[in-house]
């Protein structure tokens, strides 16, 4: 950035004031961002040992980081046959730490780039002597100097309270600033392309999760990761193996990337005008269709974009977890895999694990829905809705109506993409409608999480958010509970131990009335709520 | 049946804080009402416990004869609200938002939708997060507007909206109460509301501090008197009644309650009265009267020549 800075100094002029206003705005962010990159640093590096007790004991366990399902969620799990804690911390939570400075660096780089041009604030700047390319200079500057310092806050806390070897230290932190940077770059170019800052950071982030998403895939085919892992932005530093293989030439790529994507930026931005974008607004139409001038109709028009988003990826999670399947016959399995997938039919029991996994992430598309509701209230635009001639309850009942419609229907058709994906690689084709019906089966638990969202919404809006409580607490104890041996009393906390377990168990009706019982009580107590309190935006 | 809608005594508390603290609200059918008050007086809130939005916590209320918290949805269909802060939905035209809440509220007359876009100017087309908050305004207006009901609730409507659209807005509130409509307008622009309100009701921290017709309220009100006289006016400050007396070069300034206009003038006429110009006071200086103990004592004596 400082090259650019002495070879286009006709376009620069005034940045050292734009850098100064960035920093002075965001000396709060920028301040809670880097002490937040150390606490966390200090908790993974703490509180994980402390829990374990030694190392001993931490290999125990290290086994299940390894196997083909966690490493979707950890990565590549580079030295875990038998880790130290070194090892174990920074290849085991690496990749969150990646995640955390992809995120700050979208969020950094938008906020002083697209969001400013939005709120005509950066006109304000640009009517004065400030060059054509200073704020976005400024803004690269800003990010990389949020990702150098947070990555000094994490390197220190590994060297000086974890005690950790040097090399290994200062090489996990230069992966985490070398995946900051290349996302900054993402942002550089996304920023121009839409014309407002939620589109712009929106792209950002699909880029985000598609490079989770493939590394996701590309870990889950072997240790170490598979030809597909390098194909994601994620996944680079991840492969310099921090503490194990130590090798620093995979940080080349996300630099590269870095200096691309800043070039396109540039680009893009010397050849649109102020505000203008490449992706323009286009007008709408001037009418509605008439079936939004309808509770139901309305409902659905509302939470549209929500489902496409939200069926699409779990739609393409499901073919890709379903193709996995012949990888994972043919692997070599450790026992505790075995154990997790609890079945004597290793394709059954993994089948039914994909389920229930699925299931949890519609019962997250579910809080979601509701939280869209909290959002129109907090707004202030369920108040136009109610100053109609549309009741509470008939608003809320649509509402749900339409979200436990969506849920049915998004359970029966990623049920069916596993069993495509599965029967793809398998030739057994039976599996399709079994899984459709399986996933469908869970219905009634995400009915569950939807009528406690629900409830909330009814009688205290403001905890809304804490239904992710009841959806974290199911996914830790259908992925962990049984190897745990926590007792029974424990896992019915969740709404998903009680349904039988599809395709290996037999579907059961009594469970299913039972949780669909307690829905609809849930539903009808947040519709009270919400008939008897105010409804207000603030 | 001549109320349109009637408050009580209202009161309303939000965890500690009381928002309405005893309002009393008078509006009669066919009439234009203006509601006004400072920022935080409770106006907003008082309008959202006519809509239903709100539960009162006790004294009466009613709209159109109804009950605005039980029979909140046959008192929608004979109202529309304009809130003054309008939030839209970002990804819709504001011509597909006109609609969908034309059609929820039971329908609504399509060619007078295009006749409003057309008088204030507004694209329906464009998504409404490229709006400004005047177009946003203008969308909330014509929604209300398309429909064929009796009462309007405007809460700040032309917030935003440029001289020309507010006189249109004029234009239109003249065109609804010739049709006999009611109409509630709290509203911060006193032209608007001086040429546009029958009535007025002004309130202040949750209560009613006033209300009436403007000219009785001119009436409990005082005159500001600018008068040359012969001889120096010192003496007059002593009478009940005068404030703020100043004299320059024989020219004297002072304002009387209306109660004592008639004594004073009697005294007036005795120091050799020259000429004499009296006015009555402005919208302006009586809602200052009100708002006074939140304003600066410099901005007091400005506009209301008070010592």
């Amino acid at each position: 950035m400082t090259t650019r800075a002495q070879t286009r100094d006709h376009k620069l002029i005034g940045l050292a004031t734009v850098v100064r206003l960035a920093l002075r705005r965001d000396r709060l962010s920028l301040t809670s961002w880097v002490i937040g990159f150390g606490l966390f640093t200090l908790y993974v590096v703490v509180a994980i040992p402390a829990a374990y007790g030694d190392e001993a004991d931490m290999r125990a366990t290290a086994d299940l980081f390894a196997v083909p399902m966690s490493r979707v969620l950890i990565g590549p799990a580079y030295g875990f046959e038998n880790p130290s804690f070194e090892q174990f911390v920074t290849n085991g939570y690496g990749l969150y730490f990646l995640l955390l400075a992809a995120l700050m660096s979208i969020l950094t780089m938008i906020r002083h780039t697209r969001a400013e041009e939005q709120t005509e604030r950066a006109e304000l700047l640009r009517s004065n002597a400030v060059g054509r390319h200073a704020t976005l200079t400024a803004a690269l500057i800003m990010t990389g100097v949020a990702n150098v310092l947070s990555t000094a806050a994490v390197v220190a806390v590994l060297l000086f309270v974890g005690e950790y070897s040097i090399e290994g230290s200062l090489l996990f932190g230069a992966g985490i600033a070398a995946t900051g940077l290349s996302f900054a770059g993402i942002a550089a170019v996304t920023a121009q392309l839409s014309e407002f800052s939620r589109g712009a950071s929106g792209l950002a982030g699909i880029v985000l999760g598609a490079a989770f998403v493939i590394r996701a895939g590309g870990d889950l085919a072997a240790v170490g990761g598979s030809t597909l892992s390098w194909f994601s932005p994620l996944a680079w530093a991840q492969q310099t193996a921090p503490f194990v293989l130590n090798r620093w030439w995979p940080l080349a790529l996300p630099l590269i990337l870095a200096m691309v994507t800043c070039a396109m930026g540039f680009a893009l931005s010397a050849v649109r005008d102020f505000g203008a974008s490449h992706f323009q607004a286009r007008l709408g139409p001037g009418h509605a269709p008439s079936r939004w001038g309808h509770p139901w109709g309305w409902a659905w028009r509302q939470q549209r974009s929500l489902t496409i988003a939200w069926a699409g990826s779990l739609i393409v999670g499901s073919l890709a977890f379903g193709g996995f399947t012949q990888a994972l016959l043919e692997a070599e399995l450790p026992e505790v895999f075995r154990q997790l997938f609890t079945s004597v039919d290793l394709l059954t029991g993994y089948l039914a694990y994909m389920v229930t996994f699925m299931a949890f992430f519609v019962s997250s598309f579910a809080v979601m829905a509701v939280q869209g509701l909290r959002s129109e209230e907090s707004t202030t635009r369920l108040e136009a809705i109610l100053a109609l001639p549309v009741s509470r309850s008939r608003w809320f009942l649509a509402q749900l109506g339409v979200t436990t419609l969506v849920t049915a229907v998004m359970l029966l058709v990623i049920g069916w993409s596993i069993g495509v994906g599965a029967a793809l690689v398998t030739r057994d084709w039976s599996l399709v409608l079994d899984l459709g019906w399986a996933q469908l089966s869970y219905l009634p638990a995400v009915g569950v999480v939807l009528a406690v969202a629900a409830l909330l919404f009814g009688t205290l809006p403001r905890l809304v958010p804490a239904t992710w409580a009841l959806v974290a607490l199911s996914v830790f104890l259908g992925s962990f509970g049984t190897l745990l041996d926590l007792p029974q009393f424990v896992l019915n906390l969740s709404p998903f131990t009680h349904l039988a377990e599809m395709p290996i168990e037999k579907f059961n009706a009594w469970a299913a009335m039972v949780l669909s019982g307690i829905s609809l009580a849930g539903v009808g107590i947040g519709v009270l709520g919400l008939r008897r309190r105010d409804v207000s935006g603030g | 049946m001549a109320d349109a809608i009637v408050m009580q005594n209202v009161v309303k508390r939000f965890g500690k804080t009381t928002a309405l603290d005893g309002t009393d609200l008078n509006v009669l059918i066919g009439e234009v009402h203006g509601f006004l008050g400072p920022n935080g007086a409770g106006k907003s809130t008082a309008i959202r416990v006519l809509l239903g939005l709100l539960r009162h916590d006790s004294g009466e209320v009613r709209v159109l004869d109804g009950d605005p918290w039980n029979d909140t949805v046959t008192l929608h269909r004979r109202l529309a609200y304009v809130p003054g802060d309008v939030q839209l939905w970002p990804n819709l035209t504001g011509g597909e938002i006109i609609d969908v809440l034309g059609r929820l509220r039971g329908g609504f007359d399509a060619a007078r939708k295009s006749e409003l876009c057309e008088r204030f100017a507004l694209d329906p087309h464009k998504k409404s997060r490229t709006y400004s908050k005047g177009n946003r305004q203008k969308v909330a207006l014509i929604s209300a507007l398309v429909s064929n009901v009796e009462l309007f609730l405007f809460d700040e409507p032309t917030s935003g909206l440029d001289p020309l659209m507010e006189a249109e807005f004029q234009e239109v509130v003249r065109e609804l109460t010739a049709k006999g409509r009611t109409v509630l307008l709290s509203s911060h622009i006193l032209a608007q509301v001086e040429s546009l309100a029958d009535r007025i009701s002004i309130i202040r921290d949750g209560k009613t501090v006033e209300a009436g017709s403007l000219d009785d309220l001119r009436h409990m009100s005082r005159t500001s008197i600018t008068v040359p006289t012969e001889q120096p006016l010192d003496r007059l400050a002593t009478l009940p009644g005068v404030h703020g007396l100043t004299s320059h070069n024989g020219h004297s300034q002072f304002d009387v309650d209306r109660i004592s206009l008639d004594s004073v003038i009697r005294e007036l006429s005795t120091f050799g009265v020259l000429s004499l110009e009296a006015k009555p006071p402005t919208l302006e200086q009586l809602l200052l009267r009100h708002y006074s103990d939140q304003i600066s004592a410099e901005t007091r004596q400005v506009v209301l020549g008070d010592s």
